[in-house]
């Protein structure tokens, strides 16, 4: 209520002055009405006058690096979560060889392997001096868990009969015996 | 006329199933010859098939037993009749047709039989003791047989010592009566003028000379009138010298005589005097045949004409007879021409035409005197043979037409030497049906010579180091070359075809799927016949063949491009080539099929049917067995097959559903043998290994019919036999089949005792193969049975089983026949998957297994099959009496495209799509423009 008596005393210009600092809104092309200010430029508003403006206290290397690993620790499970959901969808497609089947597996087996080709661009911006050695670590467990993936996409090509596990994948390699002997029937 | 669309559309929707192939692919991938077998002299003759018919057939009971009617304007079958079941006779035949009858009077073996011409439907049939040794019409108008309109019969029937003389009713068949003729001599023939009816017997002297005896008999109560016996001692020493007895009033003669041909003496029926005939010498030259040619029909006149055959030339005598005076005369000679000639009888109302056929004209002549009325050229017969051999008619019929004193038209049905049966209309070949081919005891498959030299080619080139074979590659395109503007010249052709979808088969050089092999025929009649498996319309080549021993294996194929046929023993094989037909003087040196040919006999085993059992030898030490089998005493053996010696196998297990191996047992040393009890009504197999002459496996069926064919084969890994039961107090009447599978192990994953051994010796260690048998009733019995053959043997087999009582062929899938199939509970998923259904005991024959499908293929012995160069594909051919073939894939054609493929469409569509393409690209192009320049 304040602003609003405020703002009637003050003349058009210093309104739009003060208000200028947020952005426009993204869509729409309108402008705002007057005396209309957005909450957060409200609120910065309303903290720019009620105090001064007291600048955040950068975080410390170590608070940044101890971020940082929480970050890429997150980085390194989020296959593991996505496994679940990926079993049960191997498990609703079947052994049968269609092509919807064949390229889900063939994302499975895409996703891991690029993404374990990809593992120093991906912990590129997360790495730094300080925390090297437990990003060792992490970086293991987000191979591990993207082994966790292949052995999936494995478990579902052996149950589609793709892995020559069996004794007939080889038949062709094994040859008849040859007899010693031949006999011929003679009339 | 409502009626008849509705049994049309009736048959229409039955017939439907009974389409064995594709209906794009029947009568054009298979052909048939519906033959008859060479027509016989007196039993073969231009006959209207109802009275005041315009139009007349040829009738004709073949020396295969076959009766049948032919249309003479194109030589298609009306119908047929198998009067032997067995295919061959050795009985005399008889084939008689009454003037203006619609019956035809047939005799043969021990049955007298009537027809319908027109149809050709049983009208009657007589069963006699003995056999028949005479039928001939009773032109007699006694009041009784002209009610129905036909003609009654006589049938003079018998043994040697035993003969029976019957009168047969024209319309029912039943005896009007029968006089029996207990005199001990030989009954030889009947006839019959209006007054009365003779039986001619042949009377046996002491000195082994015939005389012959004449009865005469009364034609209405069958009472004895008269008899008298000719002096014929001094000349007839075989019943062959005999040529002819008369049938009736148009000649009423006996005509003999001697060892030598150098007198003929005729007699007239009734009469005692003989007439006697020197036969001129014809320079060194002895005759060799003798024949009369005389009119059937009672109302013509009694002209008779003798024909006289020497090596190298013929002549005739025409002869009239003054039934008045009883006495017979020389009319005129016909001159003396070289090579063979056949003559024929004709008759219009009473007069009597004579036909000469020779190699190079037909003349028509009357028997009244000398005059020629008609000289026709013949251009060509139009039949194949070889080069340098002269092709010379042997038997002729011909019906002519008169106009005045002029011949209008003339037909003549000329059997020829190359066993084809043609028909000249005036001196021009009208059609030819190859009636040699039905007496084929032997076939085999080669390819064309092109094929083979070029199979040699590649062969070298495999063979020898890159370099040169590189050089030799170069150097043989480079030939190829050479035929670069003929095949420019075919290409618009052959882009025409190809639409229209007919490009599959091409000529024989150009034969990329290797349907075109070349399947020469040894027949009975001295010839080797060739026909194209491609183009099967087409005889290649037609030769005539030495003595050769009539066995089903004469002929083989031993090297590409050459056959071979076995001679009679003490005489080594001759060799042929097989696109030409050309005699080699023996199998080519250079073929690498011989090399290994010899190689592989000398270090074998051979084993032969020999003393009622088997006996193996070594082939480089033949003095004592290796091993003989002999069958238990009263057994007689009455089957062998062996795997055969080209049955590649692709995969050397079988995949079961939860992708584990049962490991077959593949061994090529094995045969089946089938022996049988004639005491016992049993059958016994026994699966042997040629090798060691151990039994693998036997087994045993008791209560069976020995009389029904008792059929088997082998191939691969499995083993089918099929025989038919008995009734017994268990068990109907029934025909099986039973198929046997042998595997090394029946536990998965398991080689058996061999383990992975590269190779074996059964003498050495011989495990037991492990066999799963089950058996089948089917509805008919099997006369034969065989296996596809494919190149690689990835393609399933099927078994190929001849019906012979519904005049079938059929190829049941093996996968039907599966020893695994589940008994007495449904296929389990994996089962399934092997496609493996559960077992029932009754196999019916499906529709779509017969693969002659609205054909009728009758008497067929004998099956063969033979790989086609695409894997798919087994090239099958049936002989007997009748010849078929056909193509077979077993899997379906998975390797070419269909018929059914729209080449046309295809390449529509493509020009479619590139002329839309050009057409939309200045249209896209704008619009991409556009679409960065403008703002909406």
């Amino acid at each position: 209520m304040s602003v609003e008596a405020s703002s009637t005393l003050q003349p058009r210009w210093l309104l739009d002055l003060n208000a200028a600092t947020q952005s426009k809104p993204k869509h729409g092309a309108l402008p705002d009405p007057p005396g209309y200010s957005p909450p957060n430029a409200l609120q910065s508003n309303r903290s720019k006058n009620a105090k001064s403006v007291t600048t955040r206290k950068a975080p410390s290397s170590e608070e940044m690096d101890t971020l940082k690993l929480k970050k890429a620790w997150e980085m390194a499970i989020a296959p593991a979560k996505q496994l679940p959901m990926n079993a049960f969808g191997m498990y609703m497609t079947g052994n049968s060889l269609q092509i919807f089947s064949i390229m889900m597996v063939f994302m499975l087996f895409k996703g891991p392997i690029q993404a374990m080709f990809n593992i120093q661009s991906t912990f590129q911006r997360l790495e730094s001096e300080g925390n090297k050695q437990q990003m060792i670590l992490v970086k293991a467990a987000y191979v591990g868990c993207n082994l966790l993936a292949l052995a999936l996409g494995i478990w579902k090509v052996n149950g589609m009969g793709l892995l020559p596990t069996t004794r007939s994948d080889w038949l062709a390699w094994e040859s008849a015996r040859e007899p010693l002997q031949r006999a011929f029937y003679v009339p | 006329m409502l009626a008849r669309l509705l049994i049309l559309a009736v048959s229409s929707l039955l017939l439907r199933p009974a389409l064995a192939v594709f209906a794009d692919e029947a009568w054009n991938i298979d052909y048939h010859y519906a033959l008859l077998g060479e027509p016989q002299q007196d039993t073969t003759f231009f006959h209207q098939p109802y009275a005041g018919s315009r139009a007349s057939l040829v009738y004709t009971l073949s020396n295969k037993g076959a009766l049948g009617a032919v249309n003479p304007r194109d030589g298609s079958l009306i119908w047929r009749q198998l009067l032997a079941s067995n295919g061959s006779t050795s009985t005399s035949t008889f084939l008689r047709a009454g003037e203006n009858a619609d019956v035809l009077f047939s005799g043969i073996a021990s049955q007298a039989a009537a027809w319908s011409a027109g149809d050709g439907r049983l009208v009657w049939e007589v069963n006699v003791a003995g056999d028949v040794k005479d039928v001939e019409i009773l032109e007699l108008s006694d009041g009784s047989a002209t009610a129905s309109g036909s003609k009654d019969a006589l049938v003079l029937s018998g043994s040697d010592s035993h003969a029976l003389v019957q009168r047969l009713d024209g319309a029912t068949g039943t005896v009007k009566w029968q006089h029996n003729l207990e005199s001990g001599d030989i009954p030889y023939q009947v006839s019959a003028s209006t007054t009365q009816v003779f039986a001619i017997l042949l009377h046996k002297t002491m000195l082994g000379y015939y005389k012959i005896k004449v009865l005469s008999l009364d034609p209405v109560t069958g009472h004895k009138t008269d008899e008298y016996t000719l002096s014929s001692e001094n000349e007839l020493t075989s019943t062959d010298g005999i040529i002819a007895v008369g049938a009736n009033s148009a000649s009423p003669i006996i005509a003999w005589t001697d060892a030598t041909h150098s007198v003929l003496k005729v007699n007239i029926i009734g009469t005692k005097q003989i007439a006697s005939f020197n036969i001129e010498k014809s320079g060194e030259e002895a005759v060799q045949q003798i024949q009369i040619h005389a009119p059937h029909h009672s109302t013509a006149l009694a002209h008779f004409l003798v024909h006289f055959q020497t090596a190298t030339s013929h002549w005739a005598e025409v002869f009239h007879i003054d039934l008045k005076r009883n006495k017979i005369e020389k009319a005129y000679d016909l001159p003396k021409l070289s090579g063979k000639g056949a003559f024929a009888t004709s008759t219009s109302d009473a007069n009597v035409y004579f036909t000469r056929v020779t190699d190079g004209e037909v003349i028509a002549l009357s028997s009244a005197s000398h005059g020629v009325l008609g000289r026709w050229p013949i251009a060509g017969f139009g039949v194949a043979s070889v080069p340098g051999e002269a092709i010379e008619p042997i038997r002729a019929v011909s019906e002519l037409s008169i106009k005045g004193d002029l011949v209008s038209a003339i037909r003549t049905a000329v059997l020829l030497s190359t066993g084809d049966w043609i028909l000249l209309r005036e001196g021009t070949s009208v059609w030819h049906r190859p009636e040699g081919l039905a007496g084929t005891f032997s076939a085999a498959f080669s390819v064309p010579a092109p094929v083979e030299s070029f199979v040699e080619k590649l062969e070298k080139e495999a063979s020898i180091n890159p370099v040169q074979a590189y050089i030799l590659r170069i150097k043989r395109h480079i030939e190829d070359l050479q035929h670069l503007p003929a095949v420019i010249v075919t290409l618009p052709q052959r882009f025409i075809s190809g639409f229209l979808g007919t490009s599959a088969d091409g000529d024989i050089g150009s034969d990329s799927f290797g349907f075109h092999k070349i399947i020469a025929c040894a027949t009975e009649g001295g010839r080797l016949i060739a026909l194209d498996a491609g183009a099967p319309d087409r005889i290649l080549w037609n030769r005539k063949i030495g003595n050769v021993a009539l066995t089903e294996s004469a002929l083989q194929s031993p090297a590409l491009g050459v056959f071979s046929l076995a001679g009679t023993p003490g005489i080594g094989p001759q060799y042929f080539n097989a696109s030409s037909g050309a005699v080699l003087p023996g199998l080519p040196s250079t073929s690498l099929a011989k090399e290994a040919a010899d190689s592989d006999i000398s270090q074998g085993i051979q084993f032969t049917l020999e003393n009622g059992g088997l006996q193996a030898y070594d082939t480089n030490a033949r003095q004592s067995a290796l091993w003989s089998f002999a069958p238990m005493p009263n057994e007689r053996i009455i089957g062998l097959v062996s795997r055969p010696v080209n049955d590649p196998v692709a995969s050397i297990g079988k995949v079961l559903g939860d992708r584990r191996v049962l490991y077959k047992y593949l061994n090529p040393n094995l045969a089946l043998l089938t022996t049988a009890d004639d005491k016992a009504k049993s059958v016994n197999l026994y699966l042997l290994d040629t090798i060691s002459g151990s039994i693998m496996h036997s087994s045993s069926h008791q209560g069976i019919n020995l009389d029904d064919p008792i059929s088997s084969t082998m191939s691969e890994n499995w083993f089918a036999y099929s025989f038919t039961s008995d009734a017994s107090p268990l068990a109907p009447k029934g025909h099986y089949l039973v198929v046997g599978e042998m595997f090394e192990s029946l536990v998965p994953n398991d080689r058996g005792p061999l383990s992975a051994t590269t190779n074996f010796s059964t003498l050495d260690l011989n495990p037991q193969p492990f066999t799963l048998v089950h058996s089948y009733q089917i509805p008919e019995s099997l006369s034969h049975l065989t296996v596809t053959q494919t190149r690689q043997g990835i393609t399933s087999r099927a078994l190929l089983a001849v019906l012979a009582d519904s005049h079938a062929i059929i190829s049941i899938p093996y996968m039907a026949l599966d020893p695994r199939r589940p008994v007495d509970r449904d296929a389990t998923t994996d089962e399934q998957m092997e496609g493996l259904f559960r077992y029932a005991p009754v196999l019916e024959f499906d529709p779509k297994w017969y693969l002659n499908h609205r054909r009728e293929v009758a008497g067929i012995k004998h099956v063969l099959t033979t790989p086609a160069l695409i894997e798919s594909t087994s090239i099958v051919f049936a002989y007997g009496l009748d010849v078929f073939g056909t193509r077979l894939s077993p899997s379906f054609s998975f390797d070419i495209l269909g018929k059914d493929f729209n080449k046309f469409q295809m390449l529509a569509t493509v020009a479619a799509l590139a002329v839309a393409t050009v057409g939309v690209a200045p249209l896209v192009m704008r619009k991409q423009i556009n679409m960065r320049w403008q703002f909406t």
